[in-house]
């Protein structure tokens, strides 16, 4: 209760502000007040423009992250359990990681257009690390303790892997596909500006071009409020699902 | 039952060649508690470590009822300090247990039995459905305990088990591991360096010196009956012969 009062607290003061800076001390163009951001929202909303941008970006964001994060988190077992592949693969993924996805984007449009397939491949490129790297560490640091623990039990070689190694790997999974999130929600924006012709980094390059200030405010309001509520929905689903496997990390 | 013949342990190679073990000679008999006893550094683990056939000696060899041990067995299981990284902590104290008859592959109709057994031997019977970080460091010992009895091993090898506990604790897990040996006829290795710890428990005290190239300088027979009191004299006498060992 006490932390929604503060929430909602920290939301009505920084609008005030916003409001009050904006109207009274900088250009209220270059900086449209949160009423005037909130009287161009209204018809957008109506119309249903924002949600079909929304929706064009939102799907973008899956199909990247969840294919993403498959295919790292497969890999990652692997480097994490077969000393040879890490061996083999870690120098180049150790620099192929600076490249960040906003990076790739003029090889990507020269690659698969400006369609779909562009995005999907930047938010993809953008998950694929943090997951990879996370997923590794996770399954190197499964205690050895605890595995011949299991071994002594009588435990084979796959019950270990399987029972121990993963379960035990699970937090730094969920973490680095929380960060990988929260990354694709950043890199689908730079993706749209500079090659899409829909989705909300679309509708930020447009209203640029059209000088529409009070829009652009509209579309990074929505980023925000969007990134959020996937990172609470993310949170509280590890929470529903996963909380056996999270909650012990104060243990070891 | 279980012949330790000349084994060594060398570490590394070349200019890191660290010898840890040299010609380490003894034998656990059925049913006995035996403690390896040394200073920190000594060995006392890596030999645990080939005992329970996680690691390979460089020289000599294990013999488990007489057979040459290889890889580790079911029949010898392992018991850490750490039980917190042992255990599996996203499991209850029931699943733990559990845990370990699956990968034992008893018949599950029997299940149900064993943990309710083990359990109630440990006095978990009420924290079944705790997780091990909801439990206290003694009772997570406990737990480790049963799991290690639910699958019905031969030989119980434990590598400083109590030695983070505090002293009060410690001292009641003492007893209660003293009982639990008692009803179950286990075979014990228990390795230490609290000797305090070794002749309070054991049968036999196997006094290790530091390394490199650690060696069993002397075993002795305790041969007092149990409980022991640290105070009497008979307990007194062994103790200052290993403290004067060990400096």
């Amino acid at each position: 209760m006490r932390a929604v009062t503060l929430f909602t607290g920290s939301i009505v003061i920084a609008f005030a502000a916003w409001q009050f800076l904006s109207t009274m001390v900088f250009n209220p163009f270059l900086i449209p007040p949160p009423l005037v951001v909130l009287k161009t929202m209204v018809p957008m909303i109506q119309n249903g423009e924002i949600f079909r941008h929304v929706a064009i970006s939102l799907a973008r964001v899956a199909v990247g992250f969840v294919t993403g994060c498959a295919a790292a988190i497969v890999l990652g077992v692997i480097l994490g359990r077969v000393r040879l592949v890490n061996d083999l693969l870690d120098p180049v993924i150790e620099l192929l990681r600076y490249l960040s996805p906003t990076a790739m984007i003029p090889i990507a449009v020269i690659w698969f257009g400006i369609g779909e397939t562009s995005k999907y491949f930047l938010i993809f490129w953008g998950t694929f690390f943090i997951v990879l790297i996370n997923t590794t560490a996770g399954v190197m640091r499964a205690p050895v303790i605890r595995q011949r623990a299991a071994q002594c039990l009588g435990a084979s070689e796959l019950q270990i892997f399987l029972l121990v190694v993963i379960p035990s790997a699970a937090p730094y999974i969920v973490t680095g596909m929380r960060i990988a999130m929260a990354s694709s929600f950043m890199s689908i924006i730079p993706a749209e500006i500079l090659a899409a012709d829909s989705g909300i980094g679309f509708l930020l390059q447009q209203s640029s071009i059209l000088l529409q200030t009070n829009r652009i405010f509209v579309a990074l309001l929505t980023i925000c409020v969007i990134g959020f509520i996937f990172d609470r929905l993310f949170r509280i689903a590890v929470d529903r699902m996963l909380s056996r496997y999270m909650s012990y990390i104060a243990l070891t | 039952m279980l012949a330790v013949r000349n084994v060594s342990k060398v570490f590394g190679t070349d200019a890191q060649r660290y010898l840890a073990l040299d010609g380490i000679d003894f034998e656990v008999r059925s049913g006995e508690l035996v403690c390896l006893l040394g200073p920190s550094g000594c060995g006392k683990s890596t030999l645990l470590n080939i005992l329970a056939g996680f690691d390979r000696p460089s020289g000599g060899a294990v013999d488990f009822e007489g057979e040459p041990v290889r890889g580790a067995g079911k029949d010898r299981v392992m018991f850490f300090q750490d039980a917190g990284a042992a255990l599996l902590p996203w499991l209850s104290a029931e699943e733990n247990v559990r845990f370990a008859l699956r990968v034992r592959k008893l018949p599950k109709a029997e299940w149900p039995a064993i943990i309710d057994k083990y359990l109630a031997m440990v006095g978990l019977a009420e924290h079944r459905h705790k997780f091990p970080a909801q439990l206290s460091g003694g009772m997570r010992q406990r737990l480790q305990i049963a799991r290690a009895l639910a699958v019905e091993p031969k030989v119980l090898l434990m590598d400083e088990p109590f030695a983070a506990l505090d002293a009060l604790t410690r001292r009641r897990m003492h007893g209660f591991l003293l009982d639990i040996w008692q009803r179950t006829g286990k075979t014990i290795v228990f390795v230490t360096h609290d000797i305090g710890e070794a002749v309070t428990l054991a049968d036999r005290i196997c006094v290790m010196s530091l390394g490199p190239g650690s060696r069993i300088t002397e075993t002795i027979d305790v041969g007092l009956p149990r409980p022991r009191d640290l105070s009497d004299p008979g307990a007194g006498h062994i103790f200052r012969r290993i403290e004067s060992l060990l400096s």
